[in-house]
C-alpha cells in the first residue's frame, strides 16, 4: 500500500464523516430528500404514461416544482423542499391519471365505433339475405 | 342577581370567543378544493373505481381544513388546499379511466357476441344454400332418371315396333305380297278355292289366317278384298263368283277376329285380268282374289279404269 492510496482512503473517510455529521445535524434533511425522490419517481411514471402529450399543463407544473424543490434542497431549505416535493407529486399523479384516462377513453371510443360499424355490417348482411 | 348577571356575561363572551375562533379562514383555492370534493363524493364512479385516491384526497382536504381552522398562514392553507384539489382531480381521473376500461371490456364482449351472431347467421345462410343446392341436385337427378326411363320406354317401344314390322315383313314375304302404289297386295290364287266355288280350301284358310294375324298386329291398316275370274262363262256368273269369293275371304277374316269395318270387298268378274285368257294356266292366273293391305293409317285408293 503506497502513500497515494493511503491519502485517498483518508480523504474518503473524512468526506463520509462530514456527510454523516451533516445528516445528524439536520433532522429535516432525510424526509425532504425522500419526498423529492418519491416525486421524481412520480414524474417519471407520468412521463412514461404519456403525460407530456396528454396532460402537458400538469406535467409542466410538476417538473417546475421538482426543479424548485431541488433548488431548495441545495439551499438546505428542507421544509420548503418537502412542501414543493409534495405538490410536485400531486401534480405528477394527476398528470399520470389524466394521461391514462385520456388513453382509455380514446380506446373505448374507438372500440365503440368499431362495434357500431360491425353492427351496421351485420344488419346489412342480414337484410341483404332477406 | 349580580352574580347571575356576571355568569351570563361570562357565558356570552365565551360563546362569542368560541364563535370567533371557529369562523374558518378560507381561501379561493380551499373553496375550489371543497367544491371539487363535493362533486367527487357525488360521483358514484369515484366511490366504485377510485376509493384509495378519494381517501387520499379526503385526508389532504382534512389537513387543509385543519390549517384553516387553526388560522395558519394563507400561504400554508393555499398550499395544502392545492394538494387536496389535485388529489380530488386525480381521483376523478382514475375513476374516469377505470370507467373507460370497464366500457372497453363491455364493448369487447359485445363485439365478440356480434361477431358470433354474424358467423352463426353466415353459417345458417350457407346451410340453407347447401340445402337448396342439394334439392336442386336431387331434382336434376330425378329429371335425369325420368329422362332415362322415358328413353328406355321409347327404346322398348321402338324395339317392339321393329319386331312387329319385322314379323309383318316376314309374313308378307311368306305370302308373296307385292308392293304397289295402293299398298301391299296378296294374291290368293284359284288353287286355294274349290273348283268354281267360293269356299276356301285348307291352304286358302291358312293364307287367310296369316293375313288375319297381320291385321291384328297392325290395327291402323285396313284391307280391300277384290275378287276376279277368267273370261269363261257369262259375265253375270263371273261377277257373281268373284263377289262370292271376295265375300268368302272377308267372312273368313272377320271370323278370325278382324273387325268388319276394316274389311272392304268388291267383285270385278272378268275385269282386270293379269294374263290373256288364251291358255288354261293363264286363265287360272286370272281366277284369283287380291287382298290389298293399306299403308299404315292411309286409305286404299280405288282401282284405275279398266286395263
Amino acid at each position: 500500500m503506497n502513500k497515494q492510496s493511503m491519502n485517498l482512503l483518508l480523504r474518503v473517510g473524512a468526506a463520509a464523516a462530514v456527510l454523516g455529521l451533516a445528516a445528524c445535524a439536520s433532522p429535516e434533511k432525510t424526509p425532504a430528500t425522500a419526498a423529492v425522490a418519491v416525486s421524481h419517481n412520480a414524474v417519471d411514471n407520468a412521463v412514461s404514461a404519456g403525460a407530456p402529450e396528454l396532460a402537458p399543463e400538469e406535467i409542466t407544473a410538476a417538473r417546475s416544482k421538482m426543479m424548485q424543490a431541488n433548488q431548495a434542497l441545495a439551499a438546505k431549505d428542507y421544509k420548503r423542499a418537502r412542501e414543493l416535493a409534495v405538490q410536485a407529486q400531486a401534480d405528477a399523479k394527476l398528470a399520470q391519471a389524466k394521461a391514462n384516462s385520456a388513453k382509455a377513453t380514446a380506446a373505448s371510443n374507438a372500440l365503440n365505433e368499431d362495434l357500431r360499424v360491425l353492427r351496421q355490417e351485420v344488419d346489412r348482411a342480414n337484410s341483404d339475405q332477406q | 342577581m349580580k352574580a347571575h348577571f356576571l355568569k351570563s356575561a361570562i357565558f356570552a363572551s365565551a360563546v362569542l370567543l368560541s364563535a370567533c375562533s371557529t369562523v374558518p379562514t378560507t381561501t379561493a383555492t380551499l373553496d375550489e378544493a371543497r367544491a371539487d370534493y363535493v362533486a367527487a363524493s357525488n360521483n358514484p364512479q369515484v366511490a366504485q373505481y377510485a376509493p384509495l385516491e378519494f381517501r387520499q384526497a379526503s385526508e389532504a382536504l382534512d389537513r387543509a381544513n385543519q390549517a384553516a381552522a387553526k388560522r395558519e398562514s394563507l400561504d400554508t392553507i393555499d398550499r395544502l388546499a392545492y394538494v387536496a384539489k389535485q388529489r380530488v382531480a386525480t381521483a376523478q381521473e382514475v375513476a374516469k379511466a377505470k370507467t373507460a376500461e370497464a366500457d372497453i371490456a363491455d364493448a369487447s364482449r359485445q363485439r365478440d357476441r356480434v361477431q358470433l351472431e354474424a358467423r352463426t347467421a353466415e353459417a345458417d345462410r350457407a346451410k340453407r344454400e347447401a340445402a337448396a343446392a342439394n334439392a336442386q341436385v336431387a331434382a336434376a337427378q330425378q329429371q335425369a332418371q325420368d329422362a332415362q326411363a322415358q328413353a328406355a320406354a321409347a327404346q322398348q317401344q321402338a324395339a317392339q315396333l321393329a319386331e312387329r314390322s319385322a314379323r309383318l315383313e316376314a309374313i308378307l314375304v311368306e305370302l308373296h305380297a307385292q308392293k304397289t302404289e295402293r299398298g301391299m297386295v296378296v294374291t290368293i290364287g284359284d288353287v286355294l278355292f274349290a273348283t268354281d266355288r267360293a269356299e276356301l280350301n285348307a291352304n286358302g284358310m291358312a293364307t287367310v289366317r296369316k293375313l288375319a294375324e297381320v291385321m291384328m298386329q297392325n290395327p291402323d291398316r285396313t284391307v280391300l278384298v277384290e275378287g276376279f275370274t277368267d273370261s269363261t262363262g257369262s259375265s253375270s256368273h263371273n261377277k257373281d263368283l268373284s263377289e262370292r269369293r271376295a265375300q268368302s275371304v272377308a267372312q273368313a277374316l272377320s271370323s278370325l277376329g278382324v273387325p268388319r269395318e276394316r274389311v272392304a270387298m268388291r267383285g270385278y268378274g272378268e275385269a282386270y285380268p293379269v294374263a290373256s285368257n288364251d291358255t288354261a294356266s293363264n286363265r287360272q292366273l286370272n281366277r284369283r282374289v287380291e287382298i290389298v293391305l293399306s299403308n299404315e293409317g292411309a286409305s286404299i285408293p280405288p282401282r284405275a279404269a279398266a286395263r
